[in-house]
């Protein structure tokens, strides 16, 4: 897991309250318990705070799976 | 411990079965302000899985939201939130905006009734509707009418219905936005005005736009969120939010806290009294001194709508008292002070002695003191006692106070206005009463009157209120109606007399009722006292000996030859269990239904000894 992934991967466990949570590229909603329309909301805010980055309502929307969450983040903010 | 250390440790433990020691630490931690929004709302969830778990015990508060807008996170938050005030409570939320939809499917049944309904509108509707604003207006109003019929009248849950805001002023501009009926500040303020002329008098009203205005609108509403969601608070502004929910929630349910309790050196003025003296305190005149002068002034005004102040300082006693008696500047006086607790014990003594003293419960004090060490000591000694986390600034003193909610309430009475007068008359007679070694010269000294008066139109609405609501000192503990108390006394043989005292110090007001008729099981000439009941503050005063000496003159006049006392004992009224008999009353055969009857000779009885002048009787006779 690269350094963007593990940090992507502590914000999944807080919000989603559990410790033992991993997730990679093809992790989506349908994977994890709980992540509804509103949590997908809590979770990118968390995504923000923690990575300094601002999503666009346009950018909420389309994202379908952690892989692309993390092509979003590098490209706001560069390759890891 | 930073915030995620915290909460990782909470699943830890959970995952270990030591899920009580977890809740317990989550507690404190939000009891001390550790957690930021993000925090909140994970505690919220944790709590939420625990009592999903049944692991939490008791019997929860059930609070239902139901919002014009999404309400999801305001449940965790509030959870939370309620939790760190002690106070388990399960929040649940209807859909979006349908709310009489979801009010109409609860049936009130006591498994589906929340004991409180908070009422959530969003202004989108109000403000971008086509049609004039007064048929906007009562268009949002009858919804809300019906509403609040079907959760006071059909749920018979308590009611919170949150006010409307603005989010920004709006294509008119900041200042026309007011002024022209198009505007969205002037649809919203127009629509709270209606709000509040019609809201039923008992329901808690919460103003967003006094929450946004004070946050500021930029930091309390987050649009992105809104156009996501329907959820237009920010994170600040959720939190802000499920504060004042939660203030309104318990001003509903256990009432406001009651009572401040107030350190002295260094918070209601600058220095130390005990190195400086009394005069050379700063108050007023530098800028610190303002500042202490502008929290005194913000405390006398709490002290003036009802909340009881008291001081806990660890001084000298004569230091302590000093500035009060002769510090021209000090704005609060001796005689704002219940109870006043100079010395060198630990706080958490002295603030407990405060409790006991005043009669309240410790969860009603709340604690102002600058000094981080005596706050601590306080809180964890005293895990009730609401503790205000002072700023080191006393400019900032008032408005930290102010934030915590305390005092919010429902509506203020006149008797909210009067209770801290009482209080404090309370302390006086106290400390009259240390200052006497005999209880006779102490009760003497009081110079009490009383006024004897026929129980008349004027009166009834009082006495019928006491029938319903004394439980201590009620012989009989019948709750008569007004039409039960006009039949009673219909017999011209039958006395119904009301007591009034007043001493040195104040007036007590109505506080004792007493409806004696012609006893018909008994032989000829017995007066039966069906009820006697008596406020608990004059407890100790030989009022009750008072009565019944007046009781006795007036059967005597109306040619009566015995009194038959009656006792029905409750759980509540054991404080009375030996009234009788220690009156000098005779044992009467049991009839074994539950009433202990004893009888005085009114041939042979002594009036009891009482220290109480009798000051007036009005309409003394006029019914016969």
């Amino acid at each position: 897991m690269n350094e963007r992934l593990a940090k992507i991967n502590d914000v999944f466990q807080r919000v989603f309250d559990d410790d033992e949570l991993t997730i990679d590229r093809s992790t989506s909603a349908k994977d994890v318990e709980g992540w509804d329309s509103l949590m997908h909301v809590t979770l990118l805010i968390n995504i923000e705070k923690a990575f300094g980055v601002k999503f666009k309502s346009s950018e909420v929307a389309s994202l379908k799976n952690v892989g692309e969450l993390v092509d979003l983040l590098d490209a706001k903010l560069g390759a890891a | 411990m930073n915030q995620d250390e915290l909460l990782k440790s909470l699943n830890a433990l959970r995952k270990d079965g030591r899920s009580a020691e977890a809740l317990s630490m989550l507690r404190d931690s939000l009891r001390r302000g550790m957690l930021d929004a993000e925090g909140i709302d994970r505690a919220g969830r944790f709590i939420r899985r625990e009592f999903e778990a049944g692991r939490i015990d008791g019997k929860p508060l059930k609070i239902l939201l139901l919002g014009q807008c999404t309400t999801t996170w305001l449940v965790s938050t509030l959870t939370a939130i309620a939790w760190g005030h002690g106070v388990s409570a399960i929040v649940t939320e209807g859909g979006y905006d349908t709310i009489l939809h979801d009010l109409s499917r609860l049936e009130g049944s006591a498994s589906d009734r929340p004991d409180v309904v908070v009422l959530v509108p969003w202004s989108a509707r109000l403000i971008h509707g086509t049609a004039a604003l007064a048929e906007r207006i009562d268009g949002e109003l009858a919804v809300w009418r019906q509403a609040w019929s079907l959760v006071s009248e059909r749920l018979g849950s308590r009611l919170i219905q949150t006010g409307y805001d603005w989010v920004a002023a709006g294509p008119l501009g900041n200042h026309l936005a007011t002024r022209r009926e198009a505007g969205a500040v002037r649809a919203v303020r127009s629509m709270n005005e209606a709000l509040l002329q019609n809201l039923p008098a008992e329901a808690y009203f919460i103003d967003l736009d006094q929450i946004s205005g004070t946050i500021g609108r930029n930091t309390f509403y987050d649009m992105r969120r809104y156009h996501w969601t329907k959820q237009p608070f920010s994170e600040a502004g959720l939190v802000a939010l499920a504060e004042h929910v939660w203030a309104g929630v318990r001003a509903l349910t256990t009432g406001p806290k009651k009572v401040l309790v107030l350190d002295l050196d260094n918070t209601l003025w600058g220095g130390v009294v005990g190195e400086t003296g009394p005069l050379g305190v700063a108050l007023g005149e530098s800028p610190d001194g303002e500042a202490y002068l502008a929290f005194q002034k913000y405390v006398k005004g709490l002290a003036k709508r009802g909340v009881v102040l008291a001081v806990a300082s660890k001084n000298n006693p004569a230091d302590a008292r000093e500035p009060f008696e002769t510090n021209p500047e000090m704005i609060l006086k001796l005689d704002d002070i219940a109870a006043f607790e100079a010395s060198w014990e630990p706080k958490g003594t002295t603030i407990a002695r405060i409790a006991q003293t005043l009669n309240l419960g410790i969860d009603s004090l709340v604690f102002f003191d600058d000094n981080p060490a005596e706050r601590e000591q306080v809180r964890q000694a005293l895990a009730e006692v609401a503790v205000v986390e002072a700023p080191e600034d006393p400019a900032e003193y008032a408005r930290a106070l102010e934030r915590g909610l305390w005092f919010e309430a429902v509506a203020l009475t006149e008797a909210d206005a009067e209770r801290a007068e009482q209080y404090t008359v309370e302390r006086k007679r106290r400390e009259l009463q240390q200052a006497f070694t005999s209880m006779d010269d102490y009760l003497k000294s009081l110079e009490m009157t009383a006024e004897i008066r026929d129980i008349d139109a004027a009166e009834m609405q009082r006495v019928v209120q006491l029938l319903a609501k004394t439980n201590q000192f009620n012989l009989t503990t019948r709750r008569h109606t007004r039409e039960d108390v006009e039949r009673l006394l219909a017999d011209e043989r039958s006395i119904g007399m009301t007591v009034r005292v007043r001493d040195r110090f104040g007036d007590y007001g109505l506080i004792a009722v007493v409806m004696a008729v012609p006893d018909a099981t008994s032989e000829r000439g017995t007066l039966r006292i069906d009820t006697w009941l008596m406020s608990c503050r004059v407890i100790g005063r030989t009022v009750e000996q008072f009565t019944l000496a007046s009781l006795m003159n007036r059967a005597i006049d109306l040619g009566y030859k015995r009194i038959v006392g009656e006792f029905i004992p409750t759980k509540k009224n054991a404080l009375v269990s030996n009234l009788y008999q220690d009156l000098g009353f005779a044992p009467l055969p049991d009839r074994g239904d539950g009433i202990v009857r004893r009888e005085l000779d009114l041939s042979r009885a002594e009036p009891p000894e009482h220290f109480i002048n009798v000051q007036a009787q009005v309409n003394i006779g006029a019914a016969t």
